[in-house]
């Protein structure tokens, strides 16, 4: 056996070692893990995002459907209404609105941090702020 | 063609599996709990018993395979990097093949040129496929760390909008996902376009390039395509990150594709070619430094043999060496 071996044999004793000291320190917290539940970043996720919408009685989409792709649609939108004017946004039931962060912000206005709290959980930066107001710079 | 279509049909069947056990079995907790944590422990537990059973193979000489003159008399040109003397130039071979794939760099094609002309050629394309193949997997295993960290660590941000500083379509388009994409394509149809690469690579050549082929894809399609909803995806990573037990919620079949997949490899690496990930670093004619002409090694478990000097047979026999007239060193 030669040195080297020797030393990575250290190197991977070492991580074992280290590997079991963090299922030991976090099996401490496995009590807590539930507590992702209360979380309320995956509170709003699991239940109704930001709660019921207040003055308009429907979503443009299904809810399912907004959460995984709500970004390709805001995307859609922006490049049709600042790129071809076209500010009209017509669902597949048939219902008209705007193409604006507005139409979203006008029922999702009840929390500031509607957007922040799923994306500050899922560590997702989106680029609406880098020119829009966001919602938490909005007084209340 | 067997050893090509055995392994994709076997990928295929394999990401059917999460698939039908999901959407009709309603499996989650197998697919996302129990399965992840065997396959890890396979995987941590697997190259434990693989490395330590090779660190302990005793390696009591030199062998290193050198292509550079080794450190002789101070007028010899040396080589230190091609022919390490101590264990840092040693250290530096070993990096520079891990990080650069140095010895792919040489790599060479044979080629016949109108009949009898035995060409040799500089080939490179191994070497760059590899590297690009390497480089992009480890950066998107890398940047997995936004499932399994409340907040990337700086590093990892770094790198991750590095990948993703084309800052094309939503979500941003990562150049690693088309970099591995493009090397593995490339990485199976070396194997496939040429006659001598066919006949010799085995079916256990094409599965591994499958398998993270199909990771990949489940992965990109969930990225851009068809979409899943990842705050139950972050919320059952953070619960594996932290040894939970909690069931995830409802996500699509296809993260189950991708999660499964992964465990399939995870589970692989240990019993396969993939184990060079850990085996390269214990490969003895790479690691040792080559200094046979400076120190001398002694094999450890020589047997304790008793040697007999000719002085000493002399010093027996002088005297009747003498009488007999035969020549003595000593008087």
């Amino acid at each position: 056996m030669n040195k080297f071996s020797q030393i990575l044999g250290a190197v991977a004793a070492g991580l074992a070692v280290f590997i079991a000291a963090w299922f030991f320190i976090h099996a401490g917290h496995g009590g807590s893990t539930s507590a992702h539940a209360e979380d309320p970043a995956v509170a709003a996720a699991t239940v109704q995002p930001g709660g019921a919408p207040i003055d308009s009685s429907k979503c443009i989409l299904p809810v399912e459907q907004m959460r995984s792709s709500h970004m390709q649609v805001l995307d859609k939108w922006r490049h049709d209404s600042v790129r071809d004017g076209n500010r009209v946004y017509v669902n597949p039931e048939g219902a008209h609105f705007e193409k604006s962060l507005n139409t979203c912000l006008g029922c999702h206005n009840n929390n500031p941090m509607f957007c922040f709290m799923c994306h500050q959980y899922a560590d997702v930066k989106p680029t609406c702020w880098d020119c829009h107001l966001s919602p938490m710079e909005v007084p209340q | 063609m067997r050893k090509v279509l055995q392994p994709l049909l076997l990928v295929l069947v394999l990401a059917l599996i999460p698939y039908v056990g999901v959407t009709y079995g309603k499996l989650d907790y197998l697919f996302g709990i129990i399965i992840p944590y065997t396959a890890v422990a396979i995987l941590v537990l697997g190259m434990l018993w693989r490395l330590i059973d090779w660190v302990r193979r005793p390696v009591p000489f030199r062998i290193p395979t050198t292509c550079g003159q080794e450190k002789s008399l101070d007028w010899v040109k040396t080589n230190p990097l091609e022919s390490p003397s101590n264990p840092f130039m040693a250290a530096l071979r070993m990096l520079s093949e891990v990080l650069f794939f140095r010895s792919l760099f040489r790599n060479t094609k044979a080629e016949l040129h109108g009949g009898p002309k035995l060409v040799y050629g500089s080939h490179k394309w191994l070497w760059l496929g590899g590297l690009a193949f390497h480089w992009s997997l480890l950066i998107i295993v890398v940047r997995h760390a936004r499932f399994f960290m409340e907040t990337m660590p700086m590093p990892i941000q770094m790198i991750d909008s590095f990948d993703r500083f084309l800052d094309v379509t939503v979500p941003a388009f990562y150049l690693t996902d088309a970099i591995a994409l493009a090397a593995i394509t490339f990485l199976v149809a070396r194997r496939l376009s040429d006659e001598k690469m066919r006949l010799l690579s085995l079916s256990t050549d094409y599965f591994p390039l499958f398998l993270i082929g199909g990771i990949a894809l489940a992965g990109i399609s969930m990225r851009y395509v068809t979409k899943v909803n990842i705050m139950p995806v972050k919320s059952l990573t953070m619960t594996l990150a932290s040894f939970g037990f909690t069931a995830p919620e409802p996500i699509g079949a296809l993260f189950y594709v991708h999660l499964f997949l992964v465990c399939v490899l995870l589970v692989y690496v240990p019993f396969s070619k993939l184990l060079h990930m850990g085996g390269i670093f214990l490969s003895p004619t790479r690691n040792l430094p080559n200094d046979s002409r400076a120190k001398r090694h002694v094999n450890p478990w020589n047997p304790d043999i008793k040697f007999r000097t000719y002085a000493e047979y002399e010093d027996e026999f002088r005297e009747k060496m003498k009488k007999a007239g035969l020549p003595v060193d000593k008087q």
